[in-house]
C-alpha cells in the first residue's frame, strides 16, 4: 500500500507531515470552535449568535474597536506616508533616520504598554511631570485614568508604536518606484504636488493597500496594549472585542459565546479586506 | 536499523517504569506564593520527592488552573486558589475532597470558604494565606488634628476633608479600575450601608435605596481622591500612601511591610491599621484568603494531601508568616515572637475573625465584572448612581438566569 502510494504520488511523504500538522492545529480547532459556538444548553442552537445583537456591552466593545481602528489607522497612515516622503527626499542621513524611526516597533507591545502606563500615571508619571515643568496645569490631565480621554490615550500609544511599520512599508514602496515617469513629469513642468497626486500615489497603490490591510487586521484584534494599560477601563471606555472575548472565554469560561464573537470578528475582517481590495482595485497578477 | 529501534524502545520503556514521582504545585507569583515555594523545596528534600513549582501571575493563574481542572489533565497536584474562585473550581467534582478535616485552630472565616456547600459541606481545600482587608490611615496626621481613629464612614469622609485640606494631601484614595479592583474596595462600603448583592431567592438585588446611598457616598469619597482614581489599582493606591500624598485607604495585608520599609516608604511608622468603618451596619472587611486544594485529576493525591497538611501545620505556618504571609491559624497570630515582629497582627486577626467572603457562586467572575463596570462608570461620572445600579442589576440577573 505504502509502496503504491509512493509510486503514484511521490510527493505525499514530503507534504504529509505539514498537512497532518495543519489539520491537527488549525483545521480541527476551527471546526471544533464552530461546533462549540452552535451548542446551547439543549443541543444545537443559534443562541450564542442571537445573544450578540442583544449584548449591550459587546456592541459597545465592537463600536469602540471600530473607532479605535479607524482613528489609529488614519493617523498612522498619514504620519507614515509623510515620514516616508520626508525621509525619501533627504539627500543624506536616510539610514540614520530610518533606523531611529523603527525603534518603537522593535519593542514588544507589552513592554511598550508598561512604559506608557508609567508615563501616563497622573500624579507620578513623567508626562504630567514634564508638562508641569512648563507651567501647564496637569490636575485635569488623567490620560488613561479618565473615561473621557482613555481611548484617545491608548490610540496615542498605538500610533507611537506602529506608525514606523507603515513608514517602513511605504518607504520601501517609494524606493521601488520607477524613476522614469517621475523624471518625465518633472521635465514636462509638473509641480511637486502634481507629481505626488498623479504619479506617486497611483503607483504606490498596491503597497498602500497591503499596508492598510495588514495594519487593519492587527488593529481589529488589539489586545495586549489595552490589557496592560487600562484592562478595558475606566468603566468600559477602552474595552475592545478581543478583550471581551478573552474575558468571556478565560475568566467566565463561556467558550461557546466567545467562539461566536470570534467568528463575527473574523467575518468583519474578511468583509473589510474584500471591500478594501475592491476599492483600491488591485489588479490580479496574471501568469 | 532494527537494533537501533529496539535500543530506543528499551530506553523509553525503562524510563517509563522508573519515572520518579513529582509533585507539581501551581502558585501565585507574589509574596503569597514565595513562602509556599520555600516550604515545597524543604518538604521535597525531606521526603526525597521532586517538587515542581509552576509560578503564574494572578491574571493567568485562574484560567490555567481551571483548564487543568475541567479537562482533568493532572498537570497540577496542588493548586493555590483565591477564595472567590473556589465555588467555580469545586464544581463537578473537579477538586478532590480532603480525607482529613483541618483542625479547629484555623480561623472559622477561613475554613468556611474551603467547604462546599459554603460553611456546611465537605472540605476541599485548606486555607494557607489569611488575607482580609484593613483600613490604613495616617495616625500621625489624625493625632496632629486631634481626630480619633475612624469608626464610621462619615468619620472617614469628615477626616478626609479636614486633613486633606489642611495638609494639602488627598484625604482618601481608592481602587476604582473596573472589575475586581473597584468591587474589592466597594464591598466593605456596600455591606456597611446595608446593601446586599442577592436576595434570599438568589436574584440580583443591587438596585436598592441602600445601594444608591452607598454609591453616592463613594462619589463623595472620590472627590477627596486623586484625579484619575477611576483607573487606579492596588499599586497606585499604595503608591499614594507610600509617597505621603494620601491620608487613608482600604488595603490588603500584603502592603503592610512596604509601609514600614524605609527604602520604599516616606511614612515609616506613621500608618495605623484599623477595622472597616461602619455605617448602618457594623463594618466588615472582605475576605481574600488563598487556599490550597488537590485537583481530582492529580496522579499523586495521597502525597499531595501529605504536603498540604504539612505546609499548613502551625510550625510551617509560622515560618510562612516570618516570610511575610498572613497566617490562617489563631495560634500563629497570637505567637509572642510574631506579635513582637509584626505590629499589625492584632488588627489582622480582628479583621479576619469578622471578614466576609464574596458571594459564594461559581458565576462570581462574570458577576463581579458586570457590577464592576457599572460602579467604575458611576465613579467616573458617565452614568448616575441610580442608572449604574439599575443596569448592573439587570446584567447580573441575566447572568444568573442564563446559568439556570
Amino acid at each position: 500500500m505504502i509502496q503504491t502510494l509512493r509510486r503514484s504520488w511521490p510527493g505525499v511523504p514530503w507534504v504529509a507531515p505539514t498537512v497532518v500538522l495543519l489539520l491537527a492545529l488549525s483545521i480541527y480547532p476551527l471546526v471544533y470552535s464552530v461546533k462549540v459556538s452552535l451548542i446551547g444548553p439543549a443541543g444545537f442552537s443559534l443562541a450564542n449568535y442571537t445573544r450578540l445583537v442583544q449584548d449591550r456591552l459587546f456592541l459597545q466593545a465592537l463600536a469602540q474597536t471600530l473607532l479605535y481602528t479607524a482613528v489609529a489607522l488614519a493617523i498612522e497612515f498619514a504620519l507614515g506616508l509623510a515620514l516616508a516622503l520626508l525621509i525619501d527626499s533627504l539627500g543624506r542621513g536616510r539610514a540614520f533616520f530610518r533606523a531611529g524611526l523603527l525603534a518603537p516597533m522593535l519593542l514588544p507591545p507589552v513592554v511598550v504598554a508598561v512604559i506608557w502606563r508609567l508615563i501616563y500615571t497622573p500624579q507620578f508619571g513623567v508626562l504630567n511631570g514634564t508638562l508641569g515643568v512648563f507651567g501647564i496645569n496637569t490636575s485635569a490631565l488623567t490620560w488613561t485614568s479618565g473615561e473621557s480621554g482613555a481611548l484617545a490615550s491608548v490610540i496615542l500609544v498605538d500610533v507611537w508604536e506602529w506608525t514606523p511599520f507603515l513608514f517602513l512599508l511605504l518607504s520601501a514602496g517609494l524606493q521601488a518606484l520607477p524613476q522614469e515617469p517621475l523624471e518625465a513629469a518633472r521635465m514636462d513642468g509638473a509641480s511637486a504636488w502634481q507629481v505626488f497626486r498623479d504619479i506617486v500615489l497611483p503607483l504606490l497603490k498596491p503597497v498602500m493597500t497591503l499596508a492598510i490591510l495588514l495594519r487593519t487586521i492587527d488593529l481589529l484584534r488589539i489586545f495586549d496594549q489595552i490589557f496592560i494599560l487600562t484592562q478595558g477601563g475606566p468603566g468600559f471606555a477602552t474595552e475592545t472585542v478581543s478583550l471581551y472575548i478573552y474575558r468571556t472565554a478565560f475568566r467566565f469560561f463561556n467558550f461557546g459565546y466567545a467562539a461566536a464573537m470570534s467568528f463575527l470578528g473574523l467575518g468583519l475582517t474578511i468583509v473589510f479586506a474584500r471591500s478594501l481590495m475592491r476599492v483600491m482595485r488591485v489588479p490580479r497578477v496574471s501568469k | 536499523m532494527r537494533a537501533c529501534v529496539c535500543i530506543i524502545a528499551a530506553v523509553l520503556l525503562a524510563g517509563c517504569g522508573n519515572e520518579p514521582a513529582t509533585l507539581t504545585i501551581a502558585i501565585n507569583a507574589g509574596v503569597e506564593g514565595d513562602a509556599l515555594k520555600t516550604a515545597a523545596a524543604e518538604w521535597g528534600a525531606r521526603n526525597r520527592m521532586r517538587v515542581d513549582i509552576v509560578e503564574l501571575p494572578y491574571a493567568n493563574l485562574f484560567e490555567k488552573e481551571l483548564l487543568d481542572l475541567t479537562s482533568r489533565t493532572g498537570a497540577y497536584d496542588i493548586i493555590m486558589m483565591d477564595d472567590p474562585w473556589f465555588p467555580r473550581m469545586v464544581e463537578n467534582g473537579q477538586l478532590a475532597p480532603l480525607e482529613k478535616q483541618p483542625d479547629a485552630d484555623f480561623l472559622a472565616s477561613c475554613l468556611d470558604v474551603c467547604r462546599a456547600p459554603y460553611r456546611t459541606g465537605a472540605f476541599y481545600a485548606v486555607p494557607y494565606v489569611g488575607n482580609s482587608q484593613l483600613f490604613f490611615y495616617r495616625k500621625d496626621l489624625f493625632d496632629k488634628h486631634g481626630i480619633a481613629a475612624p469608626a464610621a464612614w462619615n468619620d472617614v469622609l469628615a477626616a478626609a476633608k479636614k486633613i486633606g485640606t489642611a495638609e494639602k494631601m488627598y484625604g482618601y484614595v481608592m481602587r476604582a479600575a473596573p472589575g475586581n479592583a473597584v468591587i474589592t474596595d466597594f464591598m466593605p462600603l456596600f455591606w456597611a450601608f446595608g446593601a446586599e448583592m442577592f436576595d434570599s431567592n438568589g436574584h440580583a438585588s443591587v438596585a436598592t435605596p441602600e445601594a444608591v446611598e452607598c454609591v453616592r457616598f463613594m462619589l463623595q469619597l472620590g472627590k477627596c481622591s486623586p484625579p484619575g482614581y477611576t483607573g487606579f489599582n492596588a499599586d497606585e493606591v499604595s503608591g499614594h500612601l507610600l509617597q505621603s500624598t494620601a491620608v487613608m485607604s482600604i488595603n490588603w495585608p500584603a502592603w503592610i511591610a512596604a509601609m514600614d520599609d524605609p527604602t520604599r516608604s516616606k511614612i515609616v511608622g506613621k500608618i495605623a491599621f484599623a477595622q472597616m468603618p461602619s455605617a448602618r451596619r457594623k463594618g466588615v472587611a472582605e475576605l481574600g484568603s488563598w487556599l490550597l486544594g488537590i485537583p481530582a485529576g492529580s496522579k499523586y493525591r495521597q502525597r499531595a494531601a501529605e504536603f498540604l497538611f504539612w505546609a499548613t501545620a502551625p510550625e510551617q505556618m509560622k515560618q510562612a508568616a516570618l516570610r511575610g504571609n498572613p497566617p490562617t491559624r489563631r495560634s500563629v497570630f497570637i505567637d509572642p515572637e510574631l506579635r513582637a515582629r509584626f505590629r499589625a497582627f492584632p488588627a489582622q486577626l480582628a479583621s479576619l475573625e469578622t471578614a466576609r467572603p464574596r458571594p459564594r457562586t461559581p458565576l462570581w467572575n462574570e458577576i463581579e465584572n458586570a457590577f464592576g463596570i457599572r460602579i467604575s462608570q458611576a465613579n467616573s461620572g458617565s452614568i448616575t448612581p441610580e442608572e449604574a445600579l439599575h443596569r448592573a442589576n439587570q446584567e447580573m440577573e441575566a447572568i444568573v438566569q442564563r446559568a439556570k
